[in-house]
């Protein structure tokens, strides 16, 4: 046992030291699902852009059909710093909530889990949730203190409870932002369903997770909710270097969507310079969407044009895109 | 009595309690332990409160597991954490029976799994990536987990109750541990996190709500040690603008004996059932006073 897998395995035990690094290999890297999935990269260079017209134009290059669904939105509010950007930015779900809408959803509601902080809707007004967003507070669901269904057979567990307001969706929109993250090597679409974890069962953190494993966590959460997910990946300004709370921001441009959250992930990797093909979680996600770049049809613009290396904690620089 | 501040949010509890005498986070949601716990302490006392307060604790004592433990809800099946509110409710009522000594001998049981040998070995040989001292033993949410600040200063709130008439050196001893892992686990700008102050060597911020809530876990301890930490209490709970946190600051800086101000009379305008209890909790005529243990010196 080499000196770093030991360290990886003792981490799996201690505060905030998480299991995402196991003794065992990640698995090969499969090649995924029959046929491709297809992404797509819009640029929104600010905030003040017209967000809304770029995300339909996103979910029409994605073949979304939302009418009559019942659609929840879940952003990623974590932590507030008014020096950085660790959240979903408010203009992005003002957005959203309108193109939902416009679409013909039957209802549209906002719902999040925050992992460390217990006080969600003073999160959300520091991060002008609650000014920017049109009846907030009405159609805000504060996953870790909802009421509760327990779920067969998630992660091998025999009996795992998630909010209602999330099994009750027809269609879950992670609206992540694009970070780097010090556990995971980013956080994007799919380690956003953190958040649906509830605090009230398993606490602030959701230390539950961290013991499954990050990775593991990770697909575990998107085998229970990919097959009804939709992302939209924040990328206009993202952060980079020590993600997810004290890293730097970094204009990255772009809102990245699609069906297919693994091909999401591996697209927005690619954009900030990871190599999608040594993260752990995506490879061992490959059976549910696509990591090849082969596999993943680029609508809207290349990654080559808007890819911008994010900075990444020395932890990491192993995962630089080539 | 306590003005418009308190009674109105008294009169929001009231108003908020479930058919089958239990609260939810939110009027009209399920019963949760949580929640209830907080309501029944900012109530407790109140002679119109007497009958509602029992349907309460028989609801909650239905939660009890064979093993002692707690359910935090009727919809979830395993005990938890809530166990050390249920031996601190248990002490408030005056009820000292073999049901709350099965809890005790629970959560004296529990202990933060980062302490097992194979993490101190590791922390030995600083093979862990985090600076974190993993010889002390604390509570987890969950059991099989590692230990975190918010449930061991509930626990440490709750032994810190029994520990004069059960298990007293085990108790004691427990709850020693359980103040030195608190204290171990300070953030380099002297308040805490949920737990984890460092990363890769990189320190992480504290909040202030479990600033609010380690500070509770130590009372009792030298003031003088605390100085620094209450100094960042009272800075944080002047500038925060989280409700919550700056009730749970509230709370914990009056039972340290710090002098605080009476809050504006601004009447209850939110839903949220638990920050309406933990807010009539920190009134200077609320029922802050239960969360200590009078007299405990360990």
């Amino acid at each position: 046992m080499t000196r770093r897998k030991f360290a990886g395995l003792s981490a799996a035990a201690v505060v905030g030291t998480y299991a995402g690094i196991k003794l065992q290999r990640p698995p090969k890297l499969s090649d995924g699902p029959a046929g491709k999935s297809a992404v797509a990269i819009i640029r929104a260079r600010s905030y003040s852009d017209d967000l809304v017209s770029r995300m339909l134009q996103g979910i029409r290059e994605c073949g979304l059909d939302v009418r009559g669904k019942r659609v929840l939105l879940k952003p990623n509010l974590v932590e507030f710093d008014a020096a950085t950007v660790i959240n979903t930015d408010a203009a992005v779900i003002a957005a959203a909530l309108e193109v939902f809408h416009r679409l013909g959803a039957r209802e549209v509601k906002i719902g999040e889990g925050p992992g460390h902080r217990r006080d969600t809707l003073d999160l959300a007004d520091d991060a002008r949730y609650r000014a920017s967003v049109p009846k907030f507070d009405r159609i805000f669901t504060d996953l870790n203190r909802d009421d509760v269904s327990p779920v067969r057979g998630f992660a091998g567990e025999s009996q795992f409870y998630f909010p209602n307001t999330v099994l009750g969706a027809d269609l879950i929109v992670s609206l992540a932002k694009m970070k780097t993250h010090h556990w995971a090597g980013a956080t994007l679409s799919m380690k956003n369903f953190f958040g649906v974890v509830p605090g009230s069962v398993y606490g602030w953190p959701k230390n539950k997770l961290h013991y499954l494993g990050i990775a593991e966590s990770i697909v575990a959460l998107n085998r229970q909710f990919g097959s009804k997910a939709f992302a939209i990946v924040d990328g206009v300004i993202g952060m980079e270097g020590n993600g997810p709370i004290q890293g730097t921001p970094k204009p990255a441009g772009v809102l990245v969507m699609g069906r297919d959250l693994v091909a999401v992930d591996a697209t927005c990797a690619r954009v900030m310079g990871i190599d999608p093909e040594k993260m752990t979680y995506l490879r061992m996600a490959a059976d549910l969407g696509h990591v090849h770049a082969g596999r993943i049809e680029q609508r809207g613009e290349t990654i080559a044009s808007v890819r911008t290396n994010f900075a990444l904690i020395d932890e990491y620089k192993s995962l630089r895109l080539a | 009595m306590g003005g418009v501040y308190l009674e109105s949010r008294l009169e929001f509890l009231r108003k908020s309690q479930n058919p089958d005498g239990g609260w939810g986070y939110f009027p009209a949601k399920g019963s949760w332990f949580e929640p209830t716990t907080y309501a029944m302490l900012a109530l407790q006392g109140r002679r119109e409160s007497e009958g509602d307060l029992d349907r309460a604790w028989r609801l909650l004592r239905s939660w009890q597991l064979a093993d002692g433990s707690f359910r935090p809800s009727g919809q979830v099946a395993d005990g938890t954490w809530v166990t050390a509110h249920a031996v601190t409710l248990a002490s408030v009522r005056g009820v000292d029976d073999a049901s709350v000594r099965r809890s005790v001998d629970w959560l004296l049981g529990d202990v933060g799994a980062e302490h097992d040998v194979l993490m101190r070995v590791a922390s030995f040989f600083h093979w862990i990536p985090t600076k974190l001292d993993v010889s002390h033993e604390g509570w987890p949410w969950r059991q099989g987990n590692a230990s975190w600040i918010e449930p061991t200063a509930h626990t440490l709130v709750a032994l810190k109750k029994v520990s004069s008439h059960y298990r007293t050196a085990e108790v004691e001893r427990r709850v020693r541990e359980g103040e030195k892992l608190v204290l171990s686990r300070r953030c380099s700008d002297g308040g805490w996190n949920c737990g984890n102050p460092n990363v890769f060597n990189y320190d992480l911020p504290s909040y202030p709500e479990t600033t609010g809530l380690a500070l509770l876990g130590l009372e009792g301890r030298n003031e003088e040690e605390l100085a620094g930490a209450l100094a960042v209490a009272r800075r944080f709970r002047a500038e925060t603008k989280s409700s919550l946190a700056k009730a749970w600051l509230q709370i914990a800086l009056r039972c340290h004996g710090q002098p605080l101000e009476t809050p504006a009379e601004i009447p209850w305008a939110s839903s949220d059932i638990m920050l309406g209890a933990v807010q009539a909790l920190g009134h200077p005529e609320g029922n802050y006073r239960l969360f200590g243990a009078p007299g405990v010196q360990l």
